[in-house]
């Protein structure tokens, strides 16, 4: 920054001109920063008792009972399930679109409208046609339609599944959730990826090319090392997103987070926290978000750390 | 490996249809290129140099024509198939590999019979290291090397498969002028205990001609004249190669052949026996002038450049078309320089080309002389035809349409084209300092000679 | 060979024969079937990437065929065992009913427009002033001011969330309020962050022009930086736009009721009861389409600056 700028009279005003995102983020940043954490030690808090003058001891309650409850330990079971599953697949395929998105020309903005599309949706919109298509419809114990996905599966000579209706495994409703986030985070990976591919010098390829080797070997030691920093980056992003998810589970599953009349057998992280909070549990939700908070930042710094090993320049 | 192209040319299309805007980079080229030999293609930016060696490596597809490998028509070989080794203007060494990997990499993608052992990769590897000198680099990644330590890893990787050929595009542009200097021995040092038939393409004249068996000079895609560098800079076939070689460049002269006497301006300056009465230019090499009182050319001195042996004199003549005429002279003569000089040229050292056809008017000895070097260069397998067909000029502008309008045109010296040339002088500040450097001969040229109009 | 070739060649036919005896050279034939070989692989290559991405295209596009076939067949056609294709018969009157029905659909609507539209008219303001006083304006501490609000980027949103409800419900008492959906989404830190870098971009000699000319601040940063980010603010506005139609979690948890529920809330927690106690899974796909298709709009007319927002942001809503 220049000399020039540098006038006294600015200082209130640069002040002015912040307060009001000031404001709002003390109030709502800030302030829960501190107090999430300082509730998380608050045995059983609950903020409307606070404000009826209720005090709280300091604790480790919240976070004893948290991991204790089974659906606690279910959820981090599944939300690393979810993650480990549908980051790599997805990042894979994404890599593998992309590549083939910068190899042709004719057809190629069309391709990739389309590929972008699930990013512009809702993901509880679509999260609902994706149990539309594989939901069982039966009328008492008549089955009246398999889904869909039956019955191209009974096309092909397969037995119908019951993916994502009462009674189904937990195995079958994962597929399903799984299937869905790939289908949903592909979007982002795609753009990022292609947009590094383009930012790669030609030259690499023509060199390459004239090195003589093949269109397998271009991509594993020319394509993937210079796209690495993308990867990385989608990677990491992709994981984050992961603990998170939430929101395609309750768009297929509904708020049940499971098959109905189930024992929320697909509940993610996430969903825990929200559970807590809606039944008035502020502290355990406090604990709970911590603890994501630091699953989230452990397994970040890890994926630093391995992409700095991994990542080229 | 001799190379052989024939009639090769290459049309890159135009976005739209329109056919008019098509840009023909490579125009009917043909060239025979011996054996173990180097050769450097030598012409401005624009002029299809680049486009013909990516041709030669199979990168890009000619539009028309055949490419040889010794007997073998390679023409729709793909780059791997056709045994060439590369190197590239920015070298596009792998960033993420290391020297080694990136040496070895050419060797790992063999297959089948050709497939080396992993020692035999290693040594091939460690042996071409040492040829270029970077077997100390061997685990470095190509950020921790110089400029010059890069070329040669991407020499050292282009050489590694022991190519039939070896092409390198623009090999020096990268370097700064000290490294330039031992990098263009070091590739001729290279080139010479390969054997390897090597092509390299430059925009600089000294280069070309320091290391090079041969060079062809190209101008819009049109081969102007081939041969060994210094026949090339001794009998130029044309007012163009006349003014690409040679530093300082030569001085450009308008004027005329009348009753056999050759005229600078208003002053007969040699006679020209045999000639025919006509309008031309005359190329004065700067070393072509000798000082005498009783000189034939007057010029009046501007200024003097001192440098050791000799000395540059800065002076001007009306008829120049340089902005000031270059004339190199011992230094022990400098007490006589002051105010008006006359020289008296060297009959060698001039060169008269027709105005209309820019082509070289041969006279005096020089016909003879010009007759033993063709009987020289026929003895020596050479076609004595320079070019085909005619000079490419103003037809051919749109061929090279990435430069500014104003600086495609020829040396015509077309008074419509004086102001546009005058504007182009005052734009030239926007355009790269390469292209910058590559047409400034040109454009000084036409400043002068656009003034001279007004 | 012909004729006109530039020999260069210096003892041409010793040369030739030379090489042809010392280098086996390739044979013809083998050239041929190389070249031969290599267009067929190219060729066979090209076919197979257009075969790999129309399989995915497919796939991606799969859903949205079914959410549009199913969102007008009558509930029997959809009910029965082998799906149509195509529907026998078109029932438009599902999609009357999203907005007649129980899901209000066009109160949901409303509501989100007007949570939008004023979240995204703060929002823009708020982070416009902020990226400014960033940009342009020097003050102490500015540096780790900016760094620290960097920081709170790396914290999920989840952990703001837990005491955000607290203070919203407990302590404002906002509950079914806009308020409580407008407020704690204003100050986005990534906003502020992308407009200051584009901010900074516009070079200092303009400021001082201004300056010179006696423009006041605010003048300069009307007329000069907010013109020249337009694309920057437009991927904001419609991101924020997006994030709006698309939010659930907290619109959920603070404002539940039907006169502040915002459409995506309302559509997971729509009945869609049917004949029989079946769900009218008809009736749900056309809702569904109801909100999917202003996504698509926006997004098919200003596909470049969502796609430059999102390349940058990794957000999704």
């Amino acid at each position: 920054m220049s000399k020039t700028k540098e006038k006294p009279k600015n200082n209130w005003r640069a002040w002015l001109y912040l307060a009001p995102a000031l404001i709002i983020l003390l109030v709502f940043t800030v302030w829960p920063i501190i107090n999430t954490v300082r509730i998380a030690f608050l045995n059983s808090y609950n903020g409307l008792a606070e404000r009826g003058g209720a005090t709280f001891e300091f604790g480790f309650y919240n976070f004893e009972y948290v991991v204790s409850i089974s659906g606690f330990s279910r959820s981090l079971g599944n939300t690393l399930l979810i993650t480990v599953i549908t980051v790599p697949v997805s990042t894979m395929l994404a890599l593998l679109i992309a590549v083939a998105l910068n190899s042709i020309k004719p057809f190629r903005k069309i391709f990739q409208t389309i590929f972008f599309l699930p990013y512009v949706t809702n993901a509880i919109a679509i999260g609902m046609v994706f149990f539309a298509m594989f939901h069982t419809v039966t009328l008492g114990s008549q089955t009246l339609s398999t889904g869909i996905i039956n019955s191209i599966i009974q096309a092909f000579g397969g037995k119908p599944v019951n993916w994502i209706d009462a009674g189904s495994s937990w195995g079958h409703n994962m597929a399903v959730v799984c299937i869905y986030i790939i289908w949903n985070a592909l979007p982002f990976k795609i753009l990022v990826l292609l947009g590094g591919l383009q930012s790669v010098n030609k030259q690499y390829y023509d060199a390459a090319k004239v090195d003589g080797a093949s269109r397998f070997r271009i991509f594993w030691r020319i394509t993937v090392p210079m796209l690495s920093p993308m990867i990385a980056y989608v990677v990491i992003t992709g994981f984050i997103g992961g603990f998170k998810e939430y929101n395609s589970v309750v768009g297929i599953l509904g708020e049940t987070m499971g098959p109905a009349g189930g024992d929320r057998q697909l509940n993610t992280m996430a969903g825990c926290i929200y559970d807590s909070l809606n039944d008035g549990f502020q502290g355990y939700a406090a604990a709970a978000a911590l603890i994501l908070f630091a699953i989230i930042f452990a397994v970040t710094m890890i994926n630093l750390y391995v992409s700095k090993k991994k990542v080229h320049y | 490996m001799k190379v052989v192209l024939e009639h090769l040319t290459k049309i890159f299309p135009s976005r739209d249809k329109d056919k008019s805007a098509e840009v023909v980079a490579v125009n009917d080229f043909n060239l025979e290129i011996p054996d173990g030999k180097l050769i450097g293609l030598l012409g401005p930016s624009g002029c299809g140099k680049s486009t013909t060696l990516f041709m030669i490596s199979g990168l890009q597809a000619p539009t028309s024509g055949k490419i040889f490998f010794g007997e073998d028509e390679v023409t729709t070989l793909a780059p791997e198939n056709r045994g060439i080794g590369l190197v590239f203007q920015n070298y596009a060494l792998y960033p993420h590999m290391t020297v080694q990997q990136n040496i070895l990499f050419p060797l790992q993608n063999l297959k089948g019979e050709n497939r080396l052992s992993k020692e035999e990769m290693l040594t091939r590897a460690n042996e071409v290291a040492k040829l270029v000198q970077i077997d100390k680099f061997m685990n470095r990644k190509p950020s921790e090397l110089s400029g010059g330590q890069q070329q040669r890893v991407a020499i050292a990787r282009a050489l590694v498969k022991m190519p039939r050929v070896l092409l390198l595009d623009e090999p020096l542009s990268n370097l700064d002028a000290r490294l330039r200097l031992q990098t263009r021995e070091e590739i001729r040092r290279i080139q010479r205990d390969t054997q390897i038939t090597t092509i390299f393409v430059t925009h600089d004249q000294e280069e070309a001609m320091s290391i090079s068996d041969y060079i062809v000079v190209m101008k819009l895609g049109v081969i102007m004249q081939t041969g060994k560098p210094q026949w090339v800079y001794d009998d130029p076939a044309n007012l163009f190669v006349a003014k690409f070689l040679g530093t300082p460049p030569i001085n450009v002269f308008t004027g005329k052949v009348e009753n056999e006497k050759l005229y600078i301006g208003d002053e007969a300056v040699l006679d020209v026996k045999g000639v025919e009465d006509q309008e031309v230019y005359i190329g004065v090499r700067p070393e072509g002038f000798l000082l005498n009182a009783n000189g034939k050319l007057t010029c009046s001195v501007s200024g003097i450049d001192v440098m050791g042996r000799d000395i540059s004199v800065v002076s001007t003549n009306a008829a120049s078309l340089n902005p000031v005429v270059r004339s190199i002279i011992a230094a022990d003569e400098m007490g006589n320089v002051a105010g008006e000089v006359k020289f008296n040229l060297k009959e060698h050292k001039v060169f008269v080309f027709n105005k209309e056809t820019e082509e070289r008017v041969y006279f005096g000895k020089q016909v003879a002389a010009h007759e033993e070097m063709v009987a020289q260069m026929k003895a020596e397998g050479q076609n004595v035809t320079p070019h085909n067909g005619p000079l490419p000029r103003e037809a051919d502008d749109k061929v090279q349409d990435n430069r500014p309008a104003e600086q495609q045109q020829g040396f015509s010296g077309k008074v419509k084209g004086a102001f546009a040339r005058v504007k182009g002088v005052f734009t030239k500040k926007k355009g790269t300092a390469e292209e910058e450097a590559q047409s400034a001969p040109e454009e000084t040229a036409d400043k002068a000679e656009s003034e001279a109009k007004e | 060979m012909t004729e006109d070739r530039n020999h260069i060649n210096a003892v041409p036919g010793e040369e030739t024969q030379g090489q042809a005896e010392d280098k086996k050279g390739m044979k013809a034939k083998d050239i041929k079937a190389i070249s031969k070989r290599q267009t067929a692989g190219k060729i066979f290559v090209q076919i197979g990437i257009y075969a790999f991405l129309t399989v995915i295209a497919l796939l991606i596009l799969f859903p949205f065929y079914f959410m549009l076939i199913s969102s007008v067949k009558t509930t029997a056609e959809y009910n029965e065992m082998v799906p149509t294709l195509w529907p026998r018969e078109f029932r438009w009157s599902t999609y009357a009913a999203a907005f007649t029905g129980d899901l209000h659909l066009g109160q949901l609507f409303l509501n989100t427009v007007i949570v939008g539209v004023v979240s995204t008219l703060l929002s823009l303001v708020v982070t416009v002033l902020s990226a400014y006083a960033f940009a342009r304006l020097e003050f102490r501490g500015k540096n780790v001011l900016f760094a620290a609000l960097l920081a709170t980027m790396m914290i999920p949103g989840e952990l703001f969330t837990v005491t955000n409800y607290i203070t919203v419900v407990n302590w404002l008492d906002w509950r079914n309020t806009f308020a409580a959906l407008i407020v704690p989404f204003l100050v986005s830190v990534f906003y502020i962050y992308l407009l200051r870098q584009n901010f900074m971009q516009i070079p200092n000699e303009l400021y001082l022009a201004a300056k010179v000319d006696g423009t006041s601040d605010i003048k300069y940063l009307w007329k000069v930086m907010i013109p020249l980010s337009a694309p920057t603010l437009i991927s904001i506005t419609i991101l924020k736009m997006m994030g709006a139609w698309n939010s659930y979690i907290w619109p959920k948890l603070v404002a539940n009721d039907l006169a502040h529920r915002l459409v995506t809330v309302g559509l997971r927690s729509g009945a869609f009861q049917g004949a029989n106690g079946l769900t009218d899974i008809p009736a749900q796909m056309a809702a569904v389409v109801l909100v999917t298709i202003p996504l698509l709009l926006v997004f098919l007319f200003f596909r470049k600056y969502i796609m430059r927002g999102v390349s940058r942001s990794g957000i999704k809503g």
